[in-house]
């Protein structure tokens, strides 16, 4: 860099890998902007007009927003893609956890299993929804047939049931993505040095000590990535609720995004949809913000 | 060399996205042997489509027709989104009215007040359904009500003449629906089933009391809603919520002898009609009048016509009205009618070209069900009426689930609508 003569050289070539890095992420951002960027400002810029997909957009300032603070739906919808995070996030968590650990032994057929849990992840969703029904179904379904046969006369009607609906969609929820938050368990166990669990033994520590002081606080990374995800997915919850539910009975189990799909694709309110999903954005962001600062302060 | 490899390499890449995302390239002008293209849903399964188009083509052989298929369930949205993106599919098919009004007060379809005027009104049944504040955009080719269903063996072992069922009240259908259920378990034979929609209850007595669906006023239901969670407690009626959570079809409850009395819409004679003659089912069924509130002779029911509308950024206007105006025809009507579907367009004529086709049911209770005093839209039109049947739907499932009392389940539908939509 001293010599004066050497710079334009470095320069140019500095300039030129910044191009070719350019040119190896270009095809990817293309279709990122094209089909996520794009339509995310556009979004925005939606949230504050009154639009039906065909006639020119009408400037309404802050009305969507005005209107969706006096909309019962969209609280009775908040509420409720609160209460399935809630229940989604930590039994996911713990679900997917538990069979990592437990899997990750040198046992019989570990593959197998591991394969099992993986499988609802990769199954077509309307069938597992489909199958959950009829599972749960109040008088032919077989869970509620054992639960008779067990001396339970009167097991909930869950997916006909204002208050076991969520429960029931939570749970068929768990054991879908259990498998796909596993695998990602099971690669961060890898990563924890067997040395490790050689000395803790050593020392006399018990299976539980291990867990709690070894495995736990090397999983953290992993259990963080696991969280962000969970949380995003859960509050973008929308197919599986869809099929199971389509938001009943009453509204017992409406979600946020299904607002969304029927007040922007069914009923052609594009602007009001928009500014819901733009709240929806907000609380993902931020939950994903707290979550990020309290991962930094765990660090420190 | 390198760099200018990979300016060139993102030069194409942004043409060619710039190129798939341009529009569409003119069309040549129509001089000659047209092509019209028309949005239509299910045509494998919808016998009356390929019915207009044939007949359509053989009486205007200078124009082609081009169906665009759409599945059923997609049709609304996929249609929103076509004429959105500046589509210029000639005809649209219009599935309910309540989206044609939505596309009719956009300004997406082409005025056809002046054909519509050609029609008389009295003998069209639901072309008043397409009256928006004067103008008209469609015209119906179809009309679909509600009759009720019966299982003639069913009828037969339990001793019940079919001549009863001519002027049945709901009280003596319930009645009838009682006596015709036997069995338990697997072999359960249901008196009657109810599908899980709404409307069996709720249009019904809409049409039948002369309630308002918009009206923010619900206690005209509560008759039919008593007489149905009775019917369902009695263990008449398969249970709305096994129904509802395993996705039961109402065509299986009723073709395999599940159920011995169906009250459902006109177009489930033409699957009837079509699995008696290719052998998928083999009840013997026929067709009552849907039950009335009082035995005075009159029928009242309700139903909703489908229509043809042009598209108005058409590039063949002409030849797309020409078509519309064909399927609503007494010629069109003719062809819907021999699909084994009730087209819009009812005289005596057409009434004896449906009774003739082999399968359909002949005799005094069928002819007096497929000729209604009365049939009232399912559904009144006005932007609120999306919105109010999201309502009806929830507090529908709430009432029928038990998930709340009759009146309570009423009360609510009230309040909600009238703080909600009103």
């Amino acid at each position: 860099m001293s010599a004066p003569a050497q710079a334009p050289a470095t320069r140019r070539r500095s300039r030129s890998r910044t191009w070719i890095g350019w040119s190896f992420i270009l095809p990817n951002f293309l279709g990122f902007a094209a089909l996520t960027l794009i339509p995310v400002i556009a979004s925005l810029a939606l949230s504050f007009l009154d639009w039906d997909s065909y006639s020119t957009p009408r400037w309404v300032g802050l009305d969507n927003f005005e209107r969706m603070i006096h909309n019962d739906n969209f609280w009775t919808a908040l509420r409720n893609t609160a209460y399935y995070a809630v229940g989604h996030v930590p039994l996911t968590l713990a679900a997917a956890l538990g069979f990592a650990v437990l899997l990750n032994q040198k046992l019989k057929g570990v593959r197998f299993f591991r394969t099992a849990l993986f499988f609802p992840y990769i199954t077509s969703l309307v069938a597992v929804a489909v199958v959950w029904n009829m599972l749960l179904s109040p008088d032919l379904g077989p869970v509620n047939q054992f639960l008779r046969a067990i001396g339970i006369d009167n097991p909930p009607g869950w997916t006909t049931s204002t208050t076991w609906a969520m429960p029931a969609v939570i749970v068929a929820s768990v054991w879908r993505d259990l498998g796909y938050y596993m695998i990602l368990y099971l690669a961060g166990l890898q990563t924890i040095p067997a040395e490790l669990y050689e000395a803790a033994e050593v020392d006399g520590a018990t299976g539980w000590q291990r867990f709690r002081y070894i495995t736990l606080p090397g999983l953290r990374p992993t259990t963080f990535f696991v969280l962000i995800m969970l949380t995003i997915s859960s509050f973008k919850v929308f197919d599986l609720i869809q099929v199971m539910t389509e938001g009943g009975p009453g509204r017992a189990t409406l979600v946020l995004s299904q607002v969304i799909y029927r007040e922007g694709i069914v009923q052609g309110r594009f602007g009001y949809s928009s500014a819901v999903s733009m709240v929806l954005f907000v609380i993902v962001l931020t939950i994903t913000i707290v979550q990020f600062r309290l991962q930094k302060r765990n660090e420190t | 060399m390198r760099r200018h490899l990979v300016t060139t390499l993102a030069g194409a890449a942004a043409l060619a996205l710039l190129t798939a995302c341009g529009g569409s390239s003119p069309e040549p002008a129509a001089d000659g042997p047209q092509t019209i293209k028309i949005a239509l849903w299910n045509y494998a399964t919808t016998p009356e489509f390929k019915a207009i188009i044939d007949g359509f083509q053989a009486a205007n052989p200078e124009i082609k027709v081009e169906p665009v298929d759409i599945l059923a369930d997609d049709y609304a949205e996929k249609v929103t989104t076509m004429l959105a993106g500046g589509d210029t599919t000639d005809v649209l098919t219009m599935k309910n009215v309540i989206d044609y009004s939505r596309f009719g007060t956009r300004g997406q379809l082409l005025p056809l007040t002046d054909e519509a005027a050609k029609l008389d009104p009295a003998k069209y049944s639901g072309l008043k359904a397409y009256d928006l504040e004067g103008k008209y955009f469609a015209l119906p080719y179809r009309q679909d009500f509600w009759v009720l269903y019966y299982n003639k063996t069913m009828l037969k072992e339990a001793g019940v003449p079919e001549s009863k069922l001519q002027n049945l009240t709901w009280a003596d259908y319930a009645a009838l629906a009682k006596s015709l259920t036997k069995g338990d378990g697997a072999n359960k034979q249901y008196g009657a089933y109810q599908h899980t929609w709404r409307s069996i209850v709720q249009a019904t007595s809409a049409a039948q009391t002369g309630g308002n669906l918009l009206g923010g006023d619900y206690n005209f239901m509560k008759d039919q809603y008593a007489m149905t969670l009775g019917l369902q407690q009695s263990g008449v009626l398969l249970p709305w919520a096994t129904a509802s959570s395993q996705k039961v079809s109402y065509n299986t409850m009723f073709s395999t002898s599940k159920a011995a009395l169906l009250p459902m819409g006109t177009w489930y004679a033409a699957t009837l009609l079509a699995d008696t003659k290719s052998g998928k089912t083999k009840v013997e069924w026929g067709v009552a009048p849907l039950p009335q509130l009082k035995a005075d002779g009159k029928v009242t029911t309700f139903g909703s016509p489908t229509a043809f509308a042009v598209n108005k950024k058409s590039k063949h206007s002409e030849a797309a009205k020409k078509f519309v105006e064909w399927a609503s025809s007494e010629a069109g009507a003719t062809a819907v009618a021999k699909a084994g579907v009730t087209p819009s367009l009812q005289s005596q004529q057409i009434l004896d070209t449906y009774f003739a086709l082999p399968g359909v049911p002949n005799g005094d209770v069928a002819k007096k069900a497929f000729k209604p005093d009365n049939v009232v839209l399912e559904m009144p039109v006005s932007d609120k009426s999306s919105d109010v049947d999201q309502i009806l739907t929830e507090q529908h499932e709430l009432i029928m689930t038990g998930q709340k009392s009759l009146d309570d389940g009423l009360a609510e539908m009230s309040k909600r609508v009238k703080n909600e939509v009103g």
